[in-house]
C-alpha cells in the first residue's frame, strides 16, 4: 500500500471515529477527570468547590454508618442475586437447547424481562405485586398464609429486589443459548460411545467447553450488579428504606449528590466504587486460570 | 460473535461511495442536536423576539399545574411584553432537577421553594428583593410573621404562597363506628393514647393512630419551650429525643398507635396513605393537604388540633408557611420576577383562581375573598387555621439546614425504634450525634 493510501486510510478510520472520540474526550474522560478533582472537595453543587484533601474519604470509612450500610446491601444483593441468576439461565438454555417445538416463542418470552426489567415501570409493578395487599399476598392468602408486607419489612425488602434481578436472566441465558450450541456434537458422540451418561457429559463436556461464556457472564453480572440502582431508588422511593435495607451503593452515591449538597463526597463514592469494580474484575481474571477452558487457547 | 465480523465485512465494498455521505450526515446531525439546544434555551423563539422571557417551575398535582397555568395566563394578558414559560413536575425529583439546574447556571427564573428554602438561601442562589420591597413587591397586607419566615439577616427572599398548620385528620366515619365522640380541643397526650387505643380495641383491622413523624416533633419540642434548630445549633437535649421516641414505642406497644410494619407503608401521596386506606383514624398531616386526604377516601374526615402537654399546658401548632414563591439570584430580569411573585399572591383575581391549594392565601384581602366562596372542605381548614390563630403558642422555627439529610436520619431513626433493631436510648444517641454532625456540615 501506497503512503498515500496510508494516510488516505486512516484518516477515513478516524472520521468514523470522531463522533465517538469527542463523545469519550466530552462525555466520559472530561467528567472523569472533573470528578476525581472534585472527590477531593467539599462541593455543595451550589458554590465553588474547596479543597479538603482526603476528608471524603476518610469520613467515608471512618465514620459513615450509612456508606458501611450501603456497602453491605450491595454486596448481599450481589451474592445472592449474581449466582442464582446464571444459575437459572443456564437451567432455562439448556432447555430450550432440546430444540422444542416453537422455541423462538420460549426464547423471546424469557428474554423479555431482561429487556424489561430495568425499566421504572416494571419497578412500580414490583412494588405493587409485594405491597402488603398485593399479588403475591393474595396468591399466598390461597393457601391460608398471611404474607408480610415485603417491601416495607427491612428484613425482606431486599429479597424483593434479588428476585426482580433473578427475573431479568433473559440475556445471560441467550447467551448461554448461543455458547452450548458451539460445541461440536461430535464430542458428544464419542462420550456417548465411550459409555458417558448425560451427567458426565454435561460435568466434563459442556462445563468446560461453556466455561468461557460462564466467565463472561459472570464478570458482567458482577458489574451490573454492583451498579444496581433503578430497582432501589423506585421500590423505595428513594430513600433505600426501610432502615436502609435496599440502600444500594449507587442510590447512596445519588442521594449525596443531588438530594444532600455532597457532591465532593459523591464523587469520592464513585471513585471507590471504580476501584472496587477494577479489584474484583482483576480477581476474577486471575482465578479464571484456574477454571476457564479455552480450546484455541491450547488448553488453558 | 462471527456475524459481527461478518456485517463489517459486507459493509466494506460499500465504504468509499457512502463515506461522504455518512460524515455530511453526521455534521448535519451534530448541528441539529446544536440547534435544538440553543432553542429551548432561556433565549426566546421567533415569535416573541422582544418579549422578557422569564421561567417558572413549581412542584404539584394536576390540578395546582391547571391553576397556576391560569394565573400565568392572566399575567400575560396583563403583561404584553413578558412571556412566561412553565416548568412543572411532581415533588419527586423536584429539587434534585432544581438543583442540578442550579449548578449548571441554567435554572428557572422563578422557583417554588418549601422550607427548605433556607437551604438555598445559605448558598446565595435566591434573589434577596429588598430594593423591590414596596414598590414592585407590595407585603402591606402579609402577616408580619410570614414575612419573618422569609428574611435571613434582614434580607427578604420570597414570598410565602399560603398558610399552613399542622393537625390531625380523623375518620369521622371510624369514630361513630366504634361509638367515640370526637376529642375536645383541649385534649392530652394521654387523651390520644385513650382514644387510640379504644379505636383499635373496638374496630376489627383498624389501629388507633399513626406516629406523628418529624413535624409532630417539632410540635413535641415547641410544648417544653424548646425548638429543633435555633440559630446554627440544635435548639433541644438528646434526653427531648429519647422522650419523644419513647411516647410513640409506648405507643405502638400498647396497640394504640400502627405497628412497625403498616407504619413503613405509609406513603406521602394521599391515596397510598395509611388513613385513606383505612388502616388508622387519626393521622397528623398538614392543612393544606385536608381536602385532598378528604377526596382521596369516602369516610368522612375531619380536621383535629393535636394534644396539648398536660404539664405545660402547652399545644405547639404554629402557623407555617406552605410554600415560597423566589427568585433565582441570576436572573436577568429581578424586576420582573418581583412583579411576577407580587401578582401571584397579591392580585385578587389570581387569588381567587389558585384558591387554597397551596395553603392559605397571605394576603388579608385575597384570604377574604377566598374564604367568601369556601367549599365545605375549605372552610374546615379555615376554621382550623383560625382556631390556631387564636390559641398558638409557638414560634415559627425554620428547617434544619441540610433538611434531606436530616430526614433520612430521622425516619431511620423511628424504623430503628419501631422495627426493634435498636433499643430507644441507642437510637437517640445516634440520633442525636448524627444530627449535629450534619447540621454542622451545613451551616459552613
Amino acid at each position: 500500500m501506497s503512503l498515500r493510501a496510508k494516510t488516505k486510510n486512516s484518516l477515513i478510520a478516524y472520521g468514523f471515529l470522531t463522533p465517538w472520540l469527542i463523545g469519550f474526550f466530552g462525555l466520559v474522560l472530561g467528567p472523569m477527570i472533573a470528578s476525581l478533582y472534585l472527590s477531593f472537595t467539599h462541593y455543595n453543587l451550589l458554590n465553588a468547590p474547596q479543597w479538603i484533601g482526603l476528608e471524603n474519604y476518610k469520613n467515608m470509612f471512618f465514620d459513615d454508618d450509612n456508606f458501611w450500610d450501603s456497602v453491605h446491601v450491595t454486596a448481599k444483593f450481589v451474592v445472592l442475586s449474581v449466582p442464582t441468576q446464571l444459575l437459572s439461565a443456564l437451567l432455562v438454555a439448556l432447555l430450550l437447547k432440546k430444540g422444542l417445538k416453537g422455541i423462538g416463542i420460549y426464547r423471546t418470552i424469557y428474554y423479555l424481562p431482561s429487556l424489561l426489567g430495568g425499566s421504572v415501570a416494571i419497578a412500580i409493578l414490583w412494588r405493587n405485586m409485594f405491597d402488603s395487599n398485593g399479588l403475591v399476598n393474595s396468591f399466598l392468602s390461597l393457601f391460608g398464609i398471611e404474607g408480610k408486607a415485603w417491601i416495607s419489612h427491612p428484613d425482606y425488602a431486599l429479597y424483593t429486589l434479588v428476585i426482580l434481578s433473578i427475573w431479568q436472566f433473559g440475556a445471560s441465558m441467550i447467551i448461554f443459548l448461543a455458547g452450548l450450541k458451539q460445541i461440536p456434537e461430535n464430542l458428544y458422540e464419542a462420550a456417548e460411545i465411550d459409555g458417558a451418561n448425560k451427567f458426565q457429559s454435561f460435568i466434563h463436556i459442556t462445563m468446560p467447553m461453556l466455561s468461557p461464556v460462564i466467565f463472561f457472564n459472570l464478570v458482567m453480572e458482577v458489574i451490573k450488579s454492583l451498579q444496581a440502582f433503578t430497582s432501589a431508588y423506585i421500590i423505595s422511593g428513594g430513600t433505600g428504606g426501610p432502615i436502609n435495607s435496599t440502600l444500594f451503593y449507587t442510590l447512596y452515591l445519588y442521594q449525596n449528590g443531588f438530594s444532600f449538597f455532597n457532591m465532593g463526597y459523591a464523587a469520592a463514592m464513585a471513585w471507590v466504587l471504580v476501584l472496587v469494580l477494577a479489584i474484583i474484575t482483576g480477581i476474577l481474571f486471575i482465578t479464571s486460570r484456574y477454571w476457564v477452558y479455552y480450546e484455541d487457547g491450547g488448553g488453558k | 460473535m462471527e456475524c459481527f465480523l461478518f456485517l463489517v465485512k459486507e459493509g466494506d465494498f460499500c465504504m468509499k461511495k457512502s463515506f461522504t455521505w455518512i460524515l455530511l450526515m453526521m455534521s448535519a446531525l451534530l448541528v441539529f442536536t446544536g440547534c435544538s439546544n440553543q432553542s429551548s434555551s432561556s433565549k426566546s423563539s421567533d415569535s416573541d423576539e422582544d418579549k422578557i422571557v422569564l421561567r417558572f417551575t413549581w412542584w404539584g398535582g394536576q390540578e395546582r399545574s391547571q391553576k397556576t397555568q391560569e394565573v400565568i395566563d392572566l399575567y400575560e394578558k396583563a403583561h404584553p411584553d413578558v412571556k412566561i414559560v412553565p416548568e412543572f413536575s411532581g415533588l419527586e425529583g423536584y429539587f434534585e432537577k432544581l438543583d442540578t439546574q442550579l449548578a449548571s447556571g441554567n435554572a428557572p427564573d422563578i422557583i417554588q421553594f418549601g422550607g427548605n428554602l433556607n437551604d438555598y438561601v445559605l448558598k446565595g442562589v435566591v434573589l434577596p428583593l429588598n430594593e423591590y420591597m414596596g414598590k414592585e413587591l407590595d407585603l402591606s397586607k402579609h402577616p408580619e410573621n410570614m414575612i419573618n419566615a422569609a428574611t435571613y439577616d434582614d434580607k427578604f427572599y420570597g414570598v410565602v404562597l399560603g398558610v399552613n398548620a399542622g393537625g390531625l385528620v380523623m375518620n369521622k366515619t371510624a369514630f361513630d363506628e366504634a361509638n367515640l365522640p370526637i376529642p375536645a380541643d383541649d385534649w392530652t397526650w394521654e387523651d390520644l393514647e385513650k382514644t387510640a387505643k379504644s379505636i383499635t380495641t373496638s374496630l376489627d383491622k383498624k389501629y388507633g393512630v399513626l406516629d406523628f413523624d418529624e413535624d409532630g416533633f417539632g410540635m413535641f419540642l415547641a410544648q417544653r419551650d424548646k425548638i429543633a434548630y435555633d440559630d446554627g445549633k440544635v435548639g433541644f437535649e438528646e434526653q427531648d429525643a429519647k422522650e419523644w421516641f419513647q411516647l410513640w414505642q409506648d405507643m405502638r406497644e400498647s396497640g394504640a398507635a400502627a405497628p412497625a410494619e403498616l407504619q413503613t407503608q405509609n406513603q406521602d401521596d394521599p391515596a397510598q396513605s395509611l388513613i385513606v386506606r383505612g388502616d388508622v383514624a387519626m393521622q397528623f398531616v398538614f392543612s393544606n393537604q385536608y381536602a385532598a386526604y378528604n377526596s382521596a377516601t369516602k369516610d368522612e374526615l375531619t380536621f383535629h388540633i393535636p394534644p396539648y402537654d398536660a404539664k405545660t399546658g402547652k399545644n405547639g401548632v404554629t402557623l407555617l408557611p406552605s410554600q415560597f414563591l423566589a427568585g433565582n439570584a441570576k436572573t436577568e430580569h429581578p424586576k420582573e420576577v418581583a412583579e411576577f411573585l407580587n401578582f401571584f399572591v397579591n392580585n385578587i383575581e389570581a387569588g381567587e383562581v389558585l384558591g387554597m391549594d397551596r395553603g392559605i392565601p397571605v394576603n388579608s384581602e385575597v384570604r377574604e375573598k377566598v374564604s367568601a366562596s369556601a367549599t365545605e372542605e375549605d372552610k374546615v381548614v379555615l376554621d382550623y387555621i383560625d382556631l390556631v390563630t387564636k390559641t398558638s403558642d409557638a414560634e415559627y422555627t425554620p428547617l434544619y439546614p441540610g433538611y434531606v439529610e436530616e430526614q433520612k436520619l430521622y425516619k431511620q431513626t423511628v424504623e430503628t425504634i419501631a422495627f426493634e433493631k435498636d433499643s430507644v436510648d441507642n437510637a437517640s444517641k445516634k440520633y442525636f450525634k448524627e444530627l449535629n454532625k450534619i447540621i454542622e456540615r451545613h451551616s459552613k
